[in-house]
């Protein structure tokens, strides 16, 4: 899942201390099950705001929702008529950065602000630890790494690891830190393929990763049905 | 949505009149002991005797059996008729009479008063005739007063009588008047006649003088008029009857008591606490044993020879006794009282068409409950034979609604004789383990010999502490967590933090009814607010709070303090009664959860919103929690939620978490008052950096 | 030659090389590094400029380098993959061999993480690259020189005469992986290897085995790390935080010995703990010498270039000899 964590609520509350009337979009999506953005933690953003409000003596609304997902056209469509017919002057997501910037191209002049720091695509460790997994660099190595991710779980995303730095497991930058690297080892070792990682693996193409510009998957086949049943809708009504 | 649970609380199920003993519980902990009142007395007009006498097969059932004891359900229920007394007689009046047919019924004991209850209250006429001097049929003349003291029995036939039901005493049907009249003049009649007729034996020298039967001497012990029973007392019969009687002729001074029967000790077909009682009154129990013959001397009687009970009932379960002939023994005895058994006493059919059956009972379908004279229907035990109080209440209420569909409809209505409800059965092994016990709380009883120096109650009720302790321990069965699918995430969040292990996801979350523990961790932290509790809830909480908080906007108090309270460490109604302009005077609204684990952190800020200066959380006692990691998980919640204030520059001081200390009347005052000039201290130094 | 750089050649000719390391200043005073290069001129045959080491911004390696050589010094650019992707990589290299640099240490530099320390705020904010690893770079420096060819494929015409150096840390966990590494360091074209800093030398003959056994000494000249020992704050430190480096109980001993004897003199401990670490470093050279396999030392003395000279001198490894390039 995509992992995140509140902005710190000082933050927030200078995002909208300027307008009068303020939305909260949770998302059911990730952003609930990390426990960041779903139904409650938008109605302890929406207290916590409206608190701050009181305190500051600052005439202003909060009001409180919660989408399915905010990815999801269908799932948002109701949104903009909201903004409009409640006279929302600006919106705060509690998604990750994917829904903020899904309702803000659809919020028409009402600005959407961050109510999460997006931090990464990774899994539950334990209750309460999340770790990153995969860096979505778009060209998936993990076939020769024991499907443990170099790009991801070591922090300098080097193919041909460990570096220097690995101590005891952990990585240079901390203790804290497992050495992506000596996980690809054990674990290949344990599959009995640690012999592969004696080849050199070459520079790779970063051109499908975020450095290659924001990136698109698109089904053509998919894409075709969709806008042939649109027009057919069209010719019909 | 409609929380009922499809399935119900196993007490409930095993109460013949399914009264709300769960429900009941929770009243008595909020503190609401009037409509705890209301409820049990909707479902059972006999709700003081059943609080003094009901062989309670809701405890019998309790779900807590399998983790210590049972919860005191009884004495619960006898609680709240003893606190509720003022209201109980503003309560009752006079039903609305909204029909024109009139129903007779023959019987003024639990059944026939109880049917006459609904009728009446369903708009018909009633008149009940009874040919003793007083109403109450075998409760008010053979139970003895020490067990069920008279004014308590007429604490439940006043309220039933003032409905408006004429009662016509001494007025057997069959002498006084003939049944047919009443067939004649009523559009029903309903025979409750009971079981009034003590069975006799056949052995040799049973005519002595001396030999009594067990209904008479109790009928002449509750008059006031004993029979003289002489020094050395045996009683045949092992049932509650003969233990009544074991009992009385103690308390008429007989010293040497001793009750005989067939079965063995532990096949007594008396209530197990009866026989104990009765031992703790130096009643002796000679049991396996069956008379061979009565002992007399010039007529008068000396003693019981007995025989060897080998065998009671055959391998069928039936009544079957077998004797070993060549085993004997005596019992010498002043008086012999008979107790193996009742019979009807049907001569208000005298001169009826009404048929009898071969071995001399009434004719009666189980289902319609009719006789075989159409508009004449029976009830209680002279149609079901011996039972329980409670059983001839149900079968009263059951008759009620026959009747009822008779009078609407001219048909008969088919029920069958005994209601099974589906119940969430017994709780799983798993789950016990995590449960934590709790002594069940008994009230102490004097000891026998100075209970046999009269006819005084044996038995005292709860003081308000004893019961509100013995009603936290109830499970709360069938309130716990339900999942919204449309909302739940999967998150495992509940998964992880559920102290019973009962929550799990499949595709979304579930909390298995059977298994649920109702503590409320689970809901106070989805974070996709899928999980809801059925009883006490985050909408409950919100309600209390702007019920409370709404009186507060018209004038305000220096300093507001919410405060979160564990209902459980409550004594009294001291804290739990509302009153809004409390909050005005103190400046401090209370909110009363069972639990505080269950407070969620927009619990926890929500008061901020409306203006409170602090909130004050008071949890149970360190370590008392019933919840296993609830007082770790409210700590961190606590915490959270302290940091959020941090966040948007309000002191997180201003919200405390205090453990009660002894209990609620004794500490709380004090805490509030600590909170008071705390938050006294932080407005001003905040309205300082303000300016 | 592949070259003809001063290190290359006396290794050709069969020499024990030494090296050691340069630390540019953390401003734009070329005296700084013009001074350390007068001070340690004729000790050693070349000299690592440090890129940036720990990730504090430092006056350029290249820039330094050629201050270096502008007094007769022959240095040894480090090149990081931290701060550069490949084209930067490759411009840089491409200038610094016309800028005369002749020798190129790839590694892929301490995380920007590491900046930050003691009094220093460093840049951990900063946004690191490592679009290549070191393996790779050195690939790229030897694509460069021996195929004139880019990264890319696009072919050049003159191609940088470079001997390309590569990092071991034979200490470094996984243990068991680090001669396998080294083995793909020099697959991809190392010419020479300088190890981390070695205090177990037990432990070092034994990776140094491993290596031997799978001729990577053959193919590559190793040079043994010798981290000259201050005090023993540094020793414990070294042990404690520094990858790869353990530091045995019996030098830990010593050092510890050295600076009791001085009782409360402060100064005197001081001094008796200098001495002692030199000693050490000295003991170092020579055990490492007697290693089989290793062609030499590299000697870091962390702002302690002035004690280099007296080292070298102990170690008995002066003069540096000299070794005309071939016509």
């Amino acid at each position: 899942m995509i992992v995140a964590e509140r902005k710190p609520l000082g933050e927030i509350v200078e995002f909208i201390e300027g307008f009068r009337r303020v939305l909260v979009i949770g998302c059911g999506g990730c952003a609930t099950v990390c426990l960041a953005g779903g139904e409650t933690e938008t109605k302890i953003v929406g207290s916590a705001l409206r608190i701050a409000a009181r305190k500051a003596g600052r005439q202003q609304d909060v009001l409180e929702d919660c989408v399915m997902r905010q990815c999801e056209p269908e799932f948002v469509e109701a949104v903009p008529g909201r903004v409009r017919d409640e006279n929302i002057d600006a919106v705060l997501s509690l998604a990750c950065g994917v829904g903020v910037n899904f309702l803000a191209e659809r919020s028409g002049d009402v600005p959407v602000f961050p109510g999460l720091n997006t931090k990464f695509l990774g899994a539950t460790a334990e209750p309460g630890v999340w770790v990153e997994m995969c860096a979505g660099c778009g060209n998936c190595v993990l076939h020769l790494t024991g499907g443990i991710c170099p790009v991801a779980r070591c922090s300098k995303s080097i193919l041909n690891g460990p570096c220097g730095g690995s101590n005891d497991g952990k990585c240079e930058i901390s203790p804290d830190v497992d050495c992506g690297w000596e996980l690809i080892i054990r674990r290949m070792e344990r599959l009995g393929t640690l012999d592969r990682l004696v080849e050199i693996v070459d520079p790779r193409d970063w051109s499908s990763s975020p450095h290659g510009g924001p990136r698109r998957v698109v089904r053509e086949d998919l894409r075709q049905l969709a806008a042939e049943a649109e027009e057919e809708k069209a010719t019909t009504a | 949505m409609d929380t009922r649970a499809a399935r119900e609380a196993p007490c409930l199920v095993a109460c013949p009149v399914h009264t709300d003993t769960r429900l009941m519980v929770e009243r008595v902990l909020e503190g609401h002991y009037e409509e705890a009142l209301d409820l049990l007395l909707e479902a059972n007009p006999f709700t003081s005797v059943c609080g003094r006498i009901c062989h309670h097969p809701c405890e019998e059932s309790c779900r807590r059996h399998k983790v210590d004891a049972p919860v005191g359900l009884r004495q619960l229920k006898r609680f709240i008729v003893e606190a509720t007394g003022e209201y109980r007689l503003r309560r009752r009046g006079p039903a609305k009479r909204t029909r024109k047919e009139r129903v007779a019924i023959v019987g003024a004991g639990p059944a026939g008063l109880t049917a006459a209850h609904d009728l009446a209250r369903v708009g018909f006429g009633v008149v009940v005739f009874e040919s003793a001097d007083e109403p109450g049929g075998m409760l008010g003349t053979t139970i003895p007063r020490y067990r069920l003291p008279y004014e308590v029995l007429r604490e439940d036939i006043d309220d039933i009588l003032a409905l408006g039901i004429e009662l016509r005493t001494r007025c057997a049907v069959g002498g006084d008047i003939p049944l047919t009249e009443l067939q004649r003049d009523f559009r029903a009649t309903l025979l409750a006649t009971g079981l009034s007729e003590s069975r006799s034996l056949g052995v040799p020298g049973i005519d002595s003088h001396g030999v009594l039967l067990a209904l008479p001497v109790l009928r002449a012990v509750s008059l006031g008029e004993p029979p003289p029973l002489g020094d050395r007392v045996v009683v045949i019969g092992g049932g509650n009857v003969a233990v009544d009687v074991a009992r009385c002729a103690r308390r008429l001074g007989a010293a040497d008591v001793t009750m005989t029967c067939l079965e063995a000790r532990d096949e007594m077909p008396a209530w197990e606490w009866e026989i104990e009682e009765a031992l703790e009154e130096g009643v002796n129990l000679a049991t396996s044993w069956g008379p061979r013959a009565v002992l007399s001397d010039d007529g008068r009687v000396t003693g019981v020879e007995l025989k060897r009970c080998v065998r009671v009932f055959d391998d069928e379960g039936n009544f079957s006794p077998a004797f070993d002939e060549d085993q004997g023994s005596s019992l010498s005895a002043d008086t012999v009282v008979l107790a193996i058994g009742q019979a009807a006493d049907l001569t208000c059919l005298r001169d009826s068409s009404i048929r009898i059956g071969s071995r001399g009972q009434l004719e009666y379908d189980p289902e319609t409950m009719v006789t075989s004279e159409r508009g004449v229907f029976a009830c209680g035990e002279v149609s079901t034979g011996p039972g329980a109080a409670v059983e001839a209440v149900a079968d009263g209420h059951r008759a009620a609604r026959a009747i009822q569909h008779f009078l609407d409809t001219g048909g008969l209505l088919k029920q069958t004789p005994r209601e099974e409800l589906p119940t969430i059965g017994d709780l799983p092994d798993d789950t016990i383990e995590h449960i934590k016990q709790r002594a069940r709380v008994e009230v102490d009883r004097p000891p026998g010999e100075e209970r046999v120096q009269g006819f005084s109650e044996v038995e005292r009720g709860f003081t308000e502490a004893e019961a509100r302790a013995e009603a936290q321990r109830c499970l709360a069965c069938t309130t716990g967590a339900f999942v919204d699918e449309e909302r739940c995430a999967a998150c495992l969040t509940c998964v992880r933090i559920c102290p019973f292990g009962v929550a799990a996801v499949a595709k979304t979350a579930s909390m298995p009814e059977e298994e649920c523990q109702a503590c409320g961790l689970c809901a106070a932290v989805c974070p996709a607010a899928a999980v809801a509790l059925k009883r006490f809830g985050a909408e409950r909480i919100e309600q209390d709070l702007s019920r409370l908080l709404a009186e507060r906007q018209k004038a305000a108090p220096p300093a507001l303090i919410v405060s979160y309270c564990c209902l459980f460490e409550t004594t009294s109604r001291k804290f739990l009664e509302e009153n809004p302009e409390d909050v005005q005077t103190t400046g401090v609204a209370r909110v009363l959860v069972p639990c505080v684990g269950r407070l969620s952190v927009p619990d926890m800020l929500a008061p901020f919103e409306q203006g409170a200066d602090c909130v004050s959380i008071i949890a149970c006692a360190e370590g008392e929690c019933l919840y296993p990691t609830a007082e770790d998980r409210l700590g961190a919640r606590v915490e959270e939620a302290k940091r959020i204030l941090e966040e948007i520059g309000l002191s997180g001081e201003r919200i405390e978490l205090w453990r009660t200390q002894e209990s609620a009347e004794v500490s709380w005052t004090a805490f509030w008052e600590i909170s008071r000039r705390k938050v006294a201290g932080i407005n001003s130094a905040e309205r300082g950096e303000e300016t | 030659m592949k070259s003809g750089s001063n290190l290359e050649r006396v290794l050709a000719a069969g020499h024990f090389a030494v090296t050691a390391e340069i630390g540019p200043p953390m401003d734009c005073n070329g005296e700084v590094v013009t001074e350390k290069a007068r001070l340690l001129r004729g000790y050693a045959d070349a000299f690592n400029i440090t890129d940036c080491q720990t990730a504090v911004v430092r006056m350029s390696s290249i820039a330094s380098a050629v201050l270096v050589m502008r007094e007769g010094l022959e240095p040894i650019a480090q090149m990081t993959c931290r701060d550069r992707n490949r084209i930067a990589i490759q411009a840089d290299i491409l200038g610094a061999a016309a800028l005369g640099v002749r020798n190129c240490l790839c590694i892929a530099g301490d995380h920007q993480s590491f900046g930050a320390a003691g009094k220093l705020k460093g840049h951990p904010g900063a946004k690191n690259v490592y679009d290549v690893d070191s393996i790779q770079l050195v690939a790229i420096l030897k694509g460069l020189r021996d195929e004139g060819r880019q990264q890319g494929g696009d072919e050049i015409e003159q191609t940088p005469p470079l001997w390309i150096g590569a990092v071991w840390t034979p200490m470094g966990d996984p243990v068991d992986f680090r001669p396998w590494r080294l083995a793909k360091k020099v697959a991809a074209g190392a010419d020479f290897i300088q190890t981390q800093g070695i205090y177990d030398m037990e432990l070092f003959r034994q990776q140094m085995k491993l290596a031997r056994d799978m001729g990577l000494h053959e193919k590559t000249a190793i040079l043994a790390g010798i981290i000259v020992p201050r005090n023993l704050g540094m020793l414990r430190y070294m042990d404690a935080a520094v990858a790869g480096v353990s530091v045995p109980q019996e030098l830990m001993a010593r050092m510890s010995a050295a600076r009791k004897s001085a009782g409360d003199d402060k100064a005197q401990a001081r001094r008796n703990q200098e001495e002692e670490g030199t000693k050490i470093a000295v003991e170092l050279i020579e055990q490492a010498r007697e290693t089989a396999g290793v062609r030499g030392v590299h000697i870091q003395a962390i702002e302690w270039e002035r004690k280099v000279p007296e080292i070298v001198e102990r170690a008995g490894l002066l003069p540096r000899p000299t070794v005309t390039p071939e016509a």
